[in-house]
Order: structure tokens, then C-alpha cells, then sequence
């Protein structure tokens, strides 16, 4: 005696609720520029244009009315990245920056990790200790900078510490409200079928955490970024600091641009890969 | 037996948390008076407390405060008109929402105070540059939520309106803006924070005035225990402007 | 009833929570006693607050009672019983992460059961109740009525003797309801398990139970007992029988005023002080 089924559309939506429209806004389309048609699908290939237009116009503008001494074209500073990368230090002030940026996030995930587990499963730790982590956090980091710099040196240790103090907040943060929007009634459900501590944080907790630790990671980049890159601009003696000071200096905003953009390039790099591994490991929410 | 001991847990969190923040002062001060740490490094918190209320009293932070509060007010407010103006037209087209949102969020993923060089080459160390990057910086979140704000008004409100007959400049007035309102403070709240601390960020690392610049000079002075009053004093400020919002933000929404 | 037939034996008990006097103080469950017998389905009706599932979830150890004590075969009750008591419970309490058949295998893994034998007892479930299919599918892929299934598929497979089900289908729509009813029906018919299950819906409870037990409202305690005496597996035609409807309006009798009492103490105590706070 096999028992009916409840059939159920899966997750697919229809185009629309009204299939003659459909149809018919696609004859119109057919009948309008098709160039026209083809832009409105693809709002990716308008955008696109729009950087190439912004392009346009800081080339023209560059080329022809600005003064030479504070900006640059974009062809001009596209073609002497080849120079940039050429000159002394540079690569090296770059390996080190991406050096101290993976560290202080490799530092803040195990650090926020921990702590933000010690936090959010107890639950009087949380209650004691979640205001103390938020009020550091609503703390304006970029005033003890200087302090840092004093502490710790010119060297990537004091780039990497105040990275970690700006990447561990958002984890932990991010970490201890995943462990709280757990549904009660999953708890109750394993203690019901005899899930002993171990088993239900292996099983329950720690697989329902996972999207919002990654979340958190994502979040924590962003702030190693800023905080890695905020020390560096600052220390004008060594690293990236010293270039920026001397391009700006010496009245080279191609260089200068070219450095920037390559940082720029890595910060991109560095936020797609945490947001690809976010996407990765949510995908049951 | 239930209720006593809610309160006795909320009490004694209360406990940790004062408890912590007593050991951290007392560690400062037994670091410095009995454990001989270097002056140079981590200044006696009474020496602190006496330049924080030399500072006060001269009023030697007036200079610099007007400096950075002057470069915050006018960032915000170019970012606020050309965000709110931007997120409104973009907003009005679902199209130009497909192009463009995508666009502001990814620069916005950049961290922008790396373009700080490059504005400081342009317009030089004074107070143009840091208005300049405060203004770019905080234009994206607040452009963000202005065209969420508005490009997520339920469309049953907006029908309502018009089936009473409400004109286009109405249906502004009175449908759109008050629902997109709360997500367009949301992210005027986050312009206002990025503003501020990317101020103190372009001041700290480039800037020849203002209180992030203070900072570095008494760095750079080795007078510890003053720069240690004005970091006290300009966290201070911070808080109580975040104070401020917060109050002005629950009045607001209590009037909904 | 002998002894041996009792399966779970429950001796005055009520339940509070939150201290006399306090605001959050309510006497969940007044003095209530019953013998629940080995093998039936023993139906937990009555209106909104009256403990219904308040009592289920101390039967199941889930909660101790402030007094009194609950025996299950014949052996005082201290906490979950996992190898003897299984849940299903209203809300899905399936886990998100897991695929339906990872959920299934999952509780047998928190009772103990290895692993050849797990996979065996969950492809098993999974085609009793219907989703044999569906088994690598997530459960937010799945509509309400299949969460339910394997909910019900999980608890199954734990090869208890009693089974505890607090509202499972109070989230489905009718007809999915009317189709389940009669799916649980036949399942449980084969399936000799001590089955209590609390229900808002009168219908439900004839159409299922061999015994109804009627609370009134708060603080509960159980009014009386209605019998049920119709073969299992329940045919669809039972529903349009005379005999139904004569069971049904017993029910509604007995229900009816608890009900109006049970709502106008929800209204009083939410219009509350007169400051509008409630």
C-alpha cells in the first residue's frame, strides 16, 4: 500500500503571471533596434559601458585639460605599470602588503573564531562580555594608529596588529549572532533524541554557524584590508607608505596611480575570494 | 526562584563588565607606577588625566576640533545632497537600479581611503583634500540606501495613492519619501560614521591641521601622556556625536 | 488496564511556570492523572493554553513537572528517553543543512544506532511515509506537508515504542491535513506504537484516536475521556459516518465553552492594564 504524495513545484518561477504578456513583450522587443533589445537584457554590458565612458572622459580630460603635474590618463598610467612594477622596492613594499594581509586575517579568523564560540555558547559570557566587544568596536581605532606605529615598529608587525584589531571585531561579532539565531526547537529536537553536548555542537550548532562565520570572514576582510592599509599609508619611512609619499612628492600621479590601482586590484582579489567561499559553503540557507 | 535568578545573572554580568574595565585601569596604573613599564611607550594614567583636563580648560583642542568639524560637516553635506539626489533618479528605474547598483556597491567594497594619495596630489594637505575623500567616501552608502529606500516602497501604497488621484509631486511627498525613509536613514547613519572616521583617517596620515594631525605631531613629539588625553578626548567626541544619532534616530522613529 | 499494558503512566501532575506572584507566572497544568495504554492513540485535545503540550513535553522528559511524577514502563521518568520516546514536533524541526535522508540517519546517530543499520531504517522510513524520492533534497526544497513526512519519517525510524506528536500538522492546510490523516492512519496501524497526539482539531482527533482525552481551560486538567471504537487502519468513509459526527459533536459539546473561556482570559490579559501595554 504505497501512500500518495503531495506534489510540489520545485523551486522554479515562472516568467510571469501572464503568460500573453510574456509573449507579447517579447514580439516587442523583437521589434525594437534589436541593439536596443540587447542592451535592455543585459544591464552588465551598460555598466560595463559606463567605466569605459568614465574612462573616456578622465583620458580626455587628463590628456588635454588638466594639468599634467596632478593627473594622469588612464592609457599613460596603464602603460607605465610595467615601469611601476620595475622600480626598486615596489614589488617588494607589494609581496610584503599581501604577506601582511593574508597573516592578519589568518590571525583574525582563529582568534575570532575562538572567541566568538567561547562568547556565543555561553550564555553568561555573552551576556557579560557581547557589551564590551561592542563598545571596543564602536571605538574610533584610527586614533591610536600613531600608538601602534610606536608599539610595534615600522615593520609589518604593527601593519598585521592593527589589521587584526580591525578584522576580529565583525567575526566575532558575526560569529556569536549566528550561534544565537539558532532555532530553539532544533536543540530541543536532538536533546529529545539523545544528542549528547559533543554531538549537538558537532551536528546542530557548528553546521548552523557555518554560513554566519563566513559572513563574518567576509566582513573581517574588509577590515584587515582597511586596517593593513590604513597603517601602511601612514608609516612614510618603509613599504607602501614611502612610495605613495615619494610619488606624491615628486609630482608622479602616474605612478601613483598605477600603485594605488594595483592595491586596489588586490583588495578586489583578496574580497572575491571570501565572498566566492561565502557563496560556497551557505548554500541550505 | 525563576525571576531572582534572572536578576542575580543580569547583576552579576554587570559585575564582569565593570569588573573588567577596574582590572584594565588598575593593570594601567600598577603598569607604570610598580612594574616600572617604559614612559615612552605607556604613560602614567594620572599624568593622562592631568593633560586631558589641561587640555579641557585651555582649550587648546579648539583649533584642531574646528578643523576637523568644519571638513566633517561640509563632506557629509555634499555627500548627502549628491547621494540623496544620485539614489533618488537612479532609483526610478528598475534598469538604471540593475546598471548602477551593482556598480556603487563594488567601488564601495574597495576601501576608498587607499585613493587618499592620489586626492592629497590634486587638491594638496589642506582641508579641500580630506572634505574631498569624505565626501567620496561616504557618497556610496548613502547613495545605496537611497535607492533601496526607494526602489523597495510597496507598490500596493503607491497604487492606493494614485487611485485617490495624488499627484507626481504628492505621491513624493507623501507616499514615496516617508517609506523609503527608514533604509535612507540607515544609510546617511552609516555615511555619517564613514565620514567621520575616514576624516580622522586622511588627517592622521596626511594633513597639516585637525585633531587625527594633533595625534601624529604629539606621536611624532613623544609626548605621551598628552597625545594619550586627546586620543580620551577625541573617542570621547565620538561617542558622544554617536549618542547624539542614536537619541535623534529613536526620537524620530518613535513618531512612526 | 493490567499493569504490563500501561506504557506510560502519568500521577497528578501539574505544572507552573515562573513563581505566584510574579508577572510571568502561569499555571500551565492543574492535577492530572492518566494511564496511557500500550499500543493505542490517545488523542490530547482542548483550547489554546489549556497544557496540552505542556503535558506532552513532560511525558516526553523533556520537562520536569513541578509536581507530581510520569512512569514510562514502569520506570519513573528523569529526562528524554531517546530509545523509547520519539518527537514530532509542529514547528520543522528538521536541521536546514542536512538533505532529508542525512536528517534521518542523523537522530539514529544521537540514539546510538550504527552505521549499516542506519542507512538500512532510513531508506525504510523514507518509503513508508512517501519521499523515497526526495531523500537527497533539503528540506527548504520541500513544501510543509513533506517536512512533516520526514519528520515523521525520522521519528519512525527510531524504532521507539511510544511516540509523542504535538500539533505535527497544526502548519498545513486543510487538505494537506485530510491527506496526511489518513497516511499516518494506515502507517500507524502497522506500526504498534503507543502514539499520543495533540491536536486543535476535532475532526482529527476522532478521525484518529482510540481514545480522546478532553482538557479544559486553564490551568488544564482533563475533563473527560472520550472512547473511539473503530477499527484501524480509519477509512475515509468513517469520516461521513454517523458515528463520527456523533463523536465530533460530543467533542464540540464538551469543547466549546473551555474555549470561549480560554479566549476571553487571552483578551482580558492582553488588554491588560489600560496603558495599552499587553
Amino acid at each position: 500500500m504505497s501512500l500518495a504524495q503531495t506534489p510540489h513545484p520545485s523551486t522554479a518561477h515562472p516568467a510571469s503571471a501572464d503568460p500573453g504578456l510574456d509573449s507579447r513583450r517579447r514580439r516587442n522587443e523583437r521589434r525594437a533596434a534589436p541593439i536596443r533589445a540587447f542592451l535592455l537584457r543585459h544591464p552588465g554590458v551598460v555598466r560595463l559601458g559606463v567605466v569605459i565612458l568614465i574612462l573616456l572622459v578622465w583620458e580626455i580630460a587628463a590628456r588635454w585639460f588638466m594639468d599634467p603635474l596632478f593627473i594622469s590618463p588612464p592609457s599613460r598610467v596603464f602603460s607605465s605599470l610595467g615601469a611601476l612594477w620595475d622600480t626598486s622596492g615596489v614589488p617588494a613594499a607589494l609581496r610584503i602588503t599581501f604577506f601582511e594581509l593574508a597573516v592578519a586575517f589568518a590571525i583574525s579568523v582563529a582568534i575570532g573564531l575562538v572567541v566568538g564560540l567561547a562568547i556565543g555558547l555561553q550564555p553568561f559570557a555573552r551576556r557579560s562580555l557581547m557589551p564590551i566587544v561592542l563598545l571596543a568596536y564602536g571605538l574610533p581605532q584610527i586614533t591610536i594608529l600613531p600608538l601602534f606605529i610606536l608599539f610595534f615598529g615600522i615593520g609589518p608587525a604593527s601593519k598585521i596588529a592593527f589589521g587584526v584589531t580591525h578584522g576580529v571585531f565583525p567575526i566575532v561579532i558575526t560569529i556569536v549572532a549566528g550561534v544565537q539565531n539558532l532555532k530553539p526547537i532544533l536543540l530541543t529536537s536532538a536533546r529529545s533524541m539523545g544528542a549528547s553536548r559533543w554531538q549537538t555542537f558537532r551536528y546542530v550548532i557548528f553546521p548552523h554557524m557555518i554560513p554566519s562565520f563566513f559572513a563574518g570572514m567576509r566582513l573581517g576582510m574588509s577590515g584587515v584590508l582597511l586596517g593593513v592599509l590604513l597603517a601602511e599609508l601612514y608609516v612614510s619611512t618603509a613599504g607602501i607608505g614611502y612610495f605613495t609619499q615619494m610619488f606624491t612628492e615628486n609630482f608622479d600621479p602616474t605612478k601613483l596611480f598605477g600603485l594605488i590601482t594595483t592595491l586596489a586590484a588586490m583588495a578586489i582579489l583578496l574580497n572575491e575570494i571570501v565572498r566566492r567561499a561565502e557563496n560556497r559553503f551557505s548554500r541550505w540557507r | 526562584m525563576a525571576r531572582r535568578t534572572e536578576r542575580m545573572q543580569r547583576l552579576a554580568s554587570r559585575a564582569v563588565q565593570i569588573g573588567f574595565l577596574l582590572a584594565l585601569f588598575v593593570l594601567w596604573y600598577l603598569a607604570t607606577n610598580v612594574w616600572d613599564v617604559n614612559h615612552l611607550l605607556l604613560p602614567n594614567p594620572v599624568a593622562v588625566w592631568q593633560q586631558f583636563l589641561d587640555v579641557l580648560r585651555s582649550g587648546a583642542y579648539l583649533p584642531d576640533l574646528r578643523v576637523t568639524a568644519s571638513e566633517f560637516v561640509a563632506a557629509f553635506a555634499l555627500a548627502i545632497t549628491s547621494g540623496s539626489i544620485v539614489g533618488y533618479f537612479v532609483s526610478r528605474s528598475r534598469y538604471l537600479i540593475r546598471v548602477f547598483e551593482p556598480l556603487f556597491a563594488g567601488i564601495f567594497s574597495v576601501p576608498i581611503i587607499l585613493f587618499l594619495p592620489l586626492y592629497v596630489l590634486f587638491f594638496g594637505l589642506g582641508m579641500e583634500s580630506k572634505i574631498a575623500l569624505g565626501a567620496t567616501i561616504s557618497f556610496f552608502p548613502i547613495t545605496l540606501a537611497t535607492i533601496a529606500g526607494f526602489g523597495n516602497v510597496d507598490r500596493t501604497l503607491v497604487t492606493a495613492a494614485r487611485s485617490m488621484g495624488a499627484s507626481d509631486y504628492q505621491m513624493f511627498r507623501y507616499v514615496l519619501v516617508p517609506a523609503a525613509l527608514p533604509v535612507i536613514m540607515g544609510g546617511l547613519r552609516i555615511g555619517f560614521t564613514i565620514a567621520l572616521l575616514s576624516i580622522l583617517g586622511s588627517e592622521t596620515i596626511a594633513s597639516l591641521a585637525g585633531l587625527g594631525h594633533h595625534i601624529v605631531e604629539l606621536a611624532e613629539d613623544m609626548d605621551m601622556s598628552r597625545m594619550f588625553a586627546y586620543i580620551v578626548f577625541v573617542v570621547a567626541m565620538v561617542a558622544l556625536l554617536n549618542f547624539a544619532v542614536s537619541y535623534l534616530e529613536a526620537r524620530g522613529r518613535r513618531h512612526r | 488496564m493490567s499493569a504490563g499494558n500501561v506504557a506510560v503512566c502519568i500521577k497528578n501532575v501539574s505544572h507552573q511556570f515562573g513563581e505566584a506572584g510574579e508577572a510571568q507566572h502561569v499555571r500551565a497544568l492543574a492535577d492530572t492523572s492518566l494511564d496511557i495504554a500500550r499500543g493505542e492513540l490517545l488523542c490530547l485535545i482542548g483550547p489554546s493554553g489549556c497544557g496540552k503540550s505542556t503535558l506532552l513535553n513532560i511525558v516526553g522528559g523533556l520537562l520536569p513537572p513541578t509536581a507530581g511524577s510520569v512512569e514510562v514502563s514502569g520506570r519513573a521518568l528523569r529526562g528524554p528517553v531517546p530509545r523509547e520516546i520519539s518527537f514530532v514536533f509542529q514547528e520543522s524541526a528538521l536541521f536546514p543543512w542536512n538533505t532529508v535522508i542525512d536528517n534521518v540517519r542523523l537522530g539514529m546517530l544521537f540514539q546510538g544506532v550504527a552505521q549499516a543499520e542506519r542507512d538500512k531504517r532510513a531508506k525504510r522510513a523514507l518509503e513508508a511515509v512517501g519521499l523515497a524520492d526526495f531523500a537527497d533534497h533539503y528540506p527548504g526544497q520541500l513544501s510543509g506537508g513533506m517536512r512533516q513526512r520526514a519528520a515523521l519519517a525520522r521519528a519512525l525510524s527510531l524504532e521507539t515504542g511510544i511516540l509523542l506528536m504535538d500539533e505535527p500538522f497544526g502548519a498545513l492546510d486543510e487538505q494537506t491535513r485530510m491527506i496526511l490523516g489518513e497516511d499516518l492512519s494506515v502507517l500507524l496501524a502497522r506500526a504498534e506504537k503507543t502514539i499520543v497526539f495533540v491536536t486543535h482539531s476535532l475532526g482529527e482527533a476522532v478521525f484518529l484516536a482510540d481514545r480522546v482525552a478532553v482538557f479544559s481551560a486553564r490551568p488544564g486538567t482533563i475533563k473527560k475521556i472520550i472512547d473511539v471504537d473503530e477499527p484501524h487502519p480509519r477509512k475515509p468513509s468513517f469520516v461521513t459516518s454517523e458515528k463520527f459526527t456523533a463523536l465530533r459533536n460530543e467533542l464540540y459539546a464538551l469543547l466549546h465553552d473551555e474555549i470561549r473561556k480560554a479566549v476571553l482570559e487571552s483578551a482580558s490579559a492582553r488588554g491588560g492594564d489600560g496603558r495599552g501595554n499587553g
